[in-house]
């Protein structure tokens, strides 16, 4: 019993992690979508729009939550929240994934 | 009969053969595009000046001025608050959001008298005021200097316009930081005026408002003083040769007829293209309680009826018009971007027969905003404008196969476009007719 309580922690351990890690070609793709247009190829920022590329994955997920929760905290906060509405966790962990790995 | 069917099949096979010839395409005189990177990892490079020798002076939003000579060389100018590397230091100088260091325009004469005239975010003038978004703020001005003969440095600094309006604090706005909308384009026109675009800095009342700098195309001379023959209203400044508009980032001066054209920003409707008329008013007018509309977030309301989302362009352009047709004195549009706003960043008239039937037509950069599902379209734009300046008669992308935001257009000495891209890049874009 003690046994089979391990193995379904370790599974949703393993399975918390793979959602967190996220895809980074999936990312790639969904960020070519929109986020691109104004943060620039790989995230390097551009004009006013900050650089993302490199950043911490928990600070990617947090902002993207953030935005998608419609709070402001930022100039261009409106610009985000519409943008961040209708990301779902998974493409959100995608997209974090392949800004951090751009360096 | 059959003579005549002969006949008749070898008038269709040699106007096939004619349709299909390349001599057909000739006279069309459509010219081939090659498009080269001359500088990369630039940061946001934002507008360049050419001497007729082809050294060409550049700007860097954050970071100042440099020239890259015509044998190759790179010499950093005058830099800004914070930049390094740079022959000179001017702590007044800074960059927030959209402003900083944008526009650079060399003298007619500076081959004798060596000036060159930049447009820079400047904390120098704020005075008593800047205190809150709601007020004067002066914090755009434009600077004359002297480039020294070895190219290598700037002395002489003048500031020759001191008070283009600026905005000091974030607001409740899409874009809502500070140093939105400052115009900030410099050109020399044909009359050997220089010409300087301002934006209305997201403050209701600037661009119909007859005293405050922002929202306007000034024409002055080289010591910053009004042309004789500016006819803004009665009671307005007398450097303002336009007022009303939103944020004029393109102006150039049509070969045929020496007239200035804009290259306009909308907010999320209608960039345009307008021939510019002394004393016109462009029509945009972002006050709340103005034109039918009630109170706005922040006393702008350059972004409703609805600014946090999308919304059919129509319907805002009913709201919140860029060419209010209230205004008698209106200045209408050449070209509206079928209701979208993607950012028109900059435009200059193509000149030189290289550019074949192109020529005498204007090139407008497009940066592309994909927001409220408004399709990017990052590109070049070749514009025929009709004569009267009062309507186009067609529309080319330019095949450069860049997509890239174009932030920067200038023709150069040697009859090649050349575009700066907020992706840190500049292209030369070359055009030869066949």
């Amino acid at each position: 019993m003690k046994g089979l309580l391990f193995g379904i922690l370790v599974f949703f351990i393993l399975a918390s992690s793979y959602a967190w890690s996220g895809d980074i070609e999936a990312g790639k793709a969904r960020y070519a979508q929109n986020c691109g247009n104004c943060h620039g190829p790989g995230g390097m920022g551009l004009a006013s729009y900050p650089k993302l590329k490199g950043k911490e994955i928990s600070y990617l997920v947090d902002k993207l939550k953030t935005y998608r929760a419609g709070t402001r905290i930022g100039p261009n906060s409106d610009l985000m929240i519409m943008m961040a509405q209708p990301l779902s966790d998974v493409e959100i962990a995608n997209l974090a994934a392949y800004l951090n790995a751009e360096k | 009969m059959i003579k005549k069917s002969k006949i008749l099949s070898a008038a269709v096979v040699a106007t096939a053969a004619l349709m299909a010839s390349p001599s057909q395409a000739d006279t069309m005189n459509t010219p081939n595009i090659s498009a080269m990177s001359i500088m990369n990892g630039l940061e946001n490079p934002w507008d360049m000046a050419f001497t007729s020798g082809g050294d060409m002076f550049y700007t860097e939003k954050c970071k100042g001025l440099s020239v890259k000579t015509s044998s190759g060389a790179v010499n950093a100018l005058a830099g800004m608050k914070g930049s390094k590397g740079y022959a000179s230091t001017n702590n007044d100088l800074f960059c927030s959001g959209q402003a900083g260091m944008m526009g650079v325009a060399l003298d007619p004469n500076f081959k004798k008298n060596r000036r060159i005239y930049v447009a820079s975010t400047s904390d120098k003038y704020h005075g008593s005021g800047c205190k809150t978004n709601y007020e004067k703020c002066d914090g755009n001005i434009i600077m004359r200097m002297e480039v020294s003969k070895d190219m290598k440095s700037v002395s002489n600094r003048v500031d020759i316009v001191k008070d283009i309006q600026y905005k000091p604090f974030e607001s409740n706005h899409p874009f809502g930081g500070p140093g939105a909308h400052n115009g900030n384009r410099l050109r020399f026109g044909p009359d050997g005026y220089l010409w300087a675009t301002t934006g209305d800095r997201h403050r209701g009342v600037v661009p119909q408002s007859p005293t405050l700098l922002g929202g306007n195309v000034l024409r002055i001379d080289t010591d910053g003083k009004a042309h004789p023959g500016n006819k803004p209203p009665k009671g307005f400044d007398k450097r303002m040769y336009t007022y009303g508009h939103r944020n004029v980032q393109g102006i150039d001066f049509r070969p045929s007829d020496g007239r200035a054209f804009t290259a306009e920003h909308g907010p999320w409707q209608n960039d345009e293209i307008t021939a510019l008329v002394n004393g016109g008013n462009a029509g945009w007018d972002p006050r709340p309680n103005v034109g039918g509309r009630g109170d706005c977030p922040d006393k702008y309301c350059g972004y409703m009826p609805n600014q946090k989302e999308g919304m059919l362009p129509a319907k805002r352009a009913q709201f919140m018009p860029m060419s209010d047709t209230r205004f008698k004195d209106l200045m209408p549009p050449a070209w509206n971007n079928n209701g979208l706003s993607q950012g028109t960043g900059s435009a200059a008239f193509l000149k030189g027969s290289n550019w074949g039937y192109w020529e005498g037509r204007m090139a407008v950069g497009i940066m592309g905003i994909g927001f409220g599902g408004t399709p990017s379209g990052m590109r070049i734009d070749v514009v025929d404008i009709a004569k009267d300046g009062k309507s186009i008669k067609s529309v080319i992308h330019m095949p450069t196969g860049l997509t890239k935001r174009f932030r920067g257009l200038r023709l150069g000495p040697d009859g090649a476009l050349y575009a700066a891209v907020d992706e840190g890049e500049i292209y030369k874009i070359t055009a030869t007719a066949k």
